[in-house]
């Protein structure tokens, strides 16, 4: 994935943005609330009990005269008992404060008579206390009862219910965060795989994207491109119609002029004037030959129709044709133009091909001194069609073999007439028959060995 | 040997009429498929050169017409769309030969010259080709008026040659005309008869052997 989409905005990314962050904010608020209930109930809990003992022990102090005591052999065994959990420890002070049975540790809490005890928080010798105080009046002889209990053992089953709610809510939170992350990832499935149909097309293609499996919500987009890729097509097409309209246009003035020029250099009279005509006549060919070449560009354009009409295109026969039709102009140039040829057939559009293989020949014809060899070879190479053509000329150096193909491009330095278009339509042909072309050293490191690789030949 | 070019374009015309005349040929000229139809009906032709994009009726219904109306004559269309269904449709419909503009004098006059032999070798008349003359008829060949001594084979093979001249013929083919003979031949075969026939020839004709497809005939250059 390239740096520019990675900055690009996702509408994933954004959407994750605006989801999780609220929901997990949701989920820790969540989590307080439910430990604040839990722990308030608890508390209550806690202090109702020690309400209880407190009313509990009162039962144990009994009038004595003025004076009150407190029978221990009352106090109840919850007073006493010291399990894992709870240690309760009690005073009972009389309002004189003279300490009545317990421990002096525990202090009272402001107690009134009342039914109900009273509750406080206090700090005793560095240690935090509940105390529940419970103050009762026998016989005109009052008695505080106060009950204190660790605030540190009343916090382990704080912990464990702070604890197991994290824990479920944590658990539930991830499950939460997942279902949405995932519920992003497969809800902008359709976005992704619009995506890829949009990266399958060739860019000069201009195929319509298909607006029945996009969502709603893209789809008034997806038509949008889909107008857009009609005007470009368009635009496209009448460019090409306008370059193959051009091309045929000239070729009648064009024979006009050479017929002409042929006769004129005929003439007694002309004699003197032969390398001037010649050159005129050299010139004229390279016209000619230019508007052909841009017709074959035309012509290989992805989107015109003949990149959809492929048929069993038999290369021997192929080469023959090829090698016939330049067969004059090869002799005329002094080459032995030959073929070797094995009967294979590949699905392809012929009239394509013939440009392609055309424009390999005339090349090597164009580009190869007198008394060279040019050779077309079809032939099966591990099973794939193969085209060949090799010439013992110049060849190409190395660094110049990407270059060739591109439209207009020439090697710097070379004589001819050539405009630069010949290899930049066999690439676009092979390309659209899907078709590896490659530029080598021909035998013996001489001369240039096009090649076009099929991918498989044709039953 | 007369010729009918049937050509809107004046330079093209005037560069056909001109070049067909100085090889030897009589030529008339007709701008339009209307004219050509008139001309063509009133005078005797050897051979039609039309042009495919003319003005109101197209050279391939010209073509239609003529041969619906009986005419035999071989016809050359030439056109500017190089496309096969043009191509096709041209072959078709009963032209002889198919010229992609632009094209050179030369090719032009060997392509009308092919198909006027040809005609005439159908016909079983005299077929000229450079200094050689077929007698048909006869089975006689002459070179500058000289009869040449040749087997039914060679004969076959330099009728079969001469027949399709600017044309490469490949090897089978040549097999296939001269086996009809008797028995069948090796390809091997083939290129003796090729060769006694390249040597009783000489320097009249010259017949190239292209690697990989065949043999070509060509009148030699001068």
């Amino acid at each position: 994935m390239s740096r520019e989409t990675e900055s690009a905005p996702s509408i994933q990314r954004r959407l994750l943005w605006f989801l999780l962050p609220p929901l997990a904010a949701l989920m820790l608020a969540g989590v307080y609330a439910n430990y604040r209930a839990a722990t308030a109930f608890v508390e209550s809990a806690y202090d109702e009990r020690l309400g209880d003992a407190a009313i509990a022990l009162a039962g144990s102090v009994l009038a004595d005269g003025p004076r009150l005591r407190v029978d221990t052999s009352m106090v109840p065994a919850t007073a006493h008992r010291a399990d894992h959990l709870v240690a309760l420890r009690y005073a009972i002070v009389s309002s004189g404060g003279e300490l009545l049975a317990g421990s002096r540790e525990v202090p009272a809490a402001a107690a009134s008579i009342s039914a109900n005890p009273t509750f406080a928080d206090v700090l005793v010798s560095g240690e935090h206390l509940r105390v529940a105080s419970y103050r009762i009046s026998i016989d005109n002889a009052q008695a505080v009862i106060s009950v204190a209990e660790s605030a540190a053992q009343r916090a382990v089953p704080g912990r464990f219910i702070l604890t197991s709610t994290w824990l479920m809510d944590f658990i539930q939170l991830d499950v939460t965060l997942l279902i949405v992350w995932l519920g992003v990832h497969f809800g902008l499935k359709p976005l992704l795989s619009l995506r890829r149909q949009i990266e399958a097309g060739s860019p000069r293609e201009l195929k319509h994207l298909d607006a029945t499996t996009v969502p709603a919500e893209v789809k008034p987009l997806v038509d949008a491109l889909n107008v857009l890729f009609d005007v470009l097509a368009e635009a496209a097409r009448s460019q090409r119609r306008f370059v193959a309209d051009t091309a045929h246009q000239l070729r009648t003035p064009i024979t006009g002029l050479l017929g002409n020029l042929e006769l004129l250099m005929k003439e007694p009279a002309a004699t003197a004037l032969a390398p001037r005509l010649q050159a005129l006549h050299t010139g004229m060919e390279h016209l000619a030959r230019s508007a052909n070449q841009l017709l074959a560009l035309a012509r290989a354009d992805p989107s015109t129709s003949f990149t959809e009409q492929f048929d069993a295109v038999d290369l021997k026969a192929l080469a023959g044709r090829i090698v016939e039709g330049n067969l004059t102009r090869a002799l005329n140039a002094g080459l032995d133009l030959g073929v070797e040829a094995a009967p294979v057939a590949v699905r392809g559009n012929v009239r394509l091909l013939e440009d392609l293989l055309g424009n390999l020949v005339d090349n090597a014809i164009h580009y190869t001194p007198s008394c060279g060899h040019v050779t077309v070879r079809a032939s099966l190479r591990e099973g794939r069609p193969c085209l060949e053509v090799e010439d013992d000329g110049p060849g190409i150096p190395e660094e110049q073999r990407g270059r060739v193909r591109e439209r207009f491009y020439r090697v710097p330095g070379t004589s001819g007439n050539g405009c630069g278009l010949g290899l930049a339509i066999v690439s676009e042909i092979a390309e659209a028959h899907g078709a590896q072309f490659t530029l080598e050293s021909g035998a013996q490191r001489k001369g240039t060995r096009a090649r076009v690789l099929f991918r498989s030949a044709a039953v | 040997m007369r010729i009918l070019v049937v050509e809107d374009n004046d330079l093209v015309a005037d560069a056909l009429t001109l070049g067909l005349g100085a090889a030897g040929f009589a030529v008339d000229r007709a701008a339009s498929a209307e004219a050509a139809h008139n001309a063509f009906a009133t005078e005797h032709f050897d051979l039609l050169v039309v042009d495919v994009g003319l003005p109101g009726a197209d050279g391939l219904s010209l073509v239609r017409r003529l041969r619906a109306s009986g005419a035999t004559q071989p016809v050359l269309i030439l056109t500017a769309r190089d496309t096969l269904a043009i191509k096709v449709e041209a072959l078709n419909l009963g032209a002889d030969d198919f010229l992609l503009k632009p094209f050179e004098q030369d090719e032009l006059i060997a392509r009308c010259r092919a198909l006027i032999r040809r005609a005439n070798l159908y016909a079983g008349e005299q077929v000229n080709l450079g200094r050689l003359r077929l007698d048909v008829a006869g089975r006689v060949l002459r070179i500058d008026e000289l009869p040449v001594e040749l087997t039914g084979r060679e004969w076959l093979v330099l009728e079969c040659l001469v027949l399709n001249s600017g044309r490469v013929v490949s090897k089978e083919r040549l097999q296939q005309a001269i086996t009809g003979f008797d028995q069948a031949l090796t390809p091997n075969a083939v290129e003796v008869y090729v060769s006694r026939v390249r040597a009783k020839v000489g320097d009249a004709a010259v017949i190239r052997t292209v690697r990989g497809l065949g043999y070509r005939l060509d009148e030699p250059r001068n």
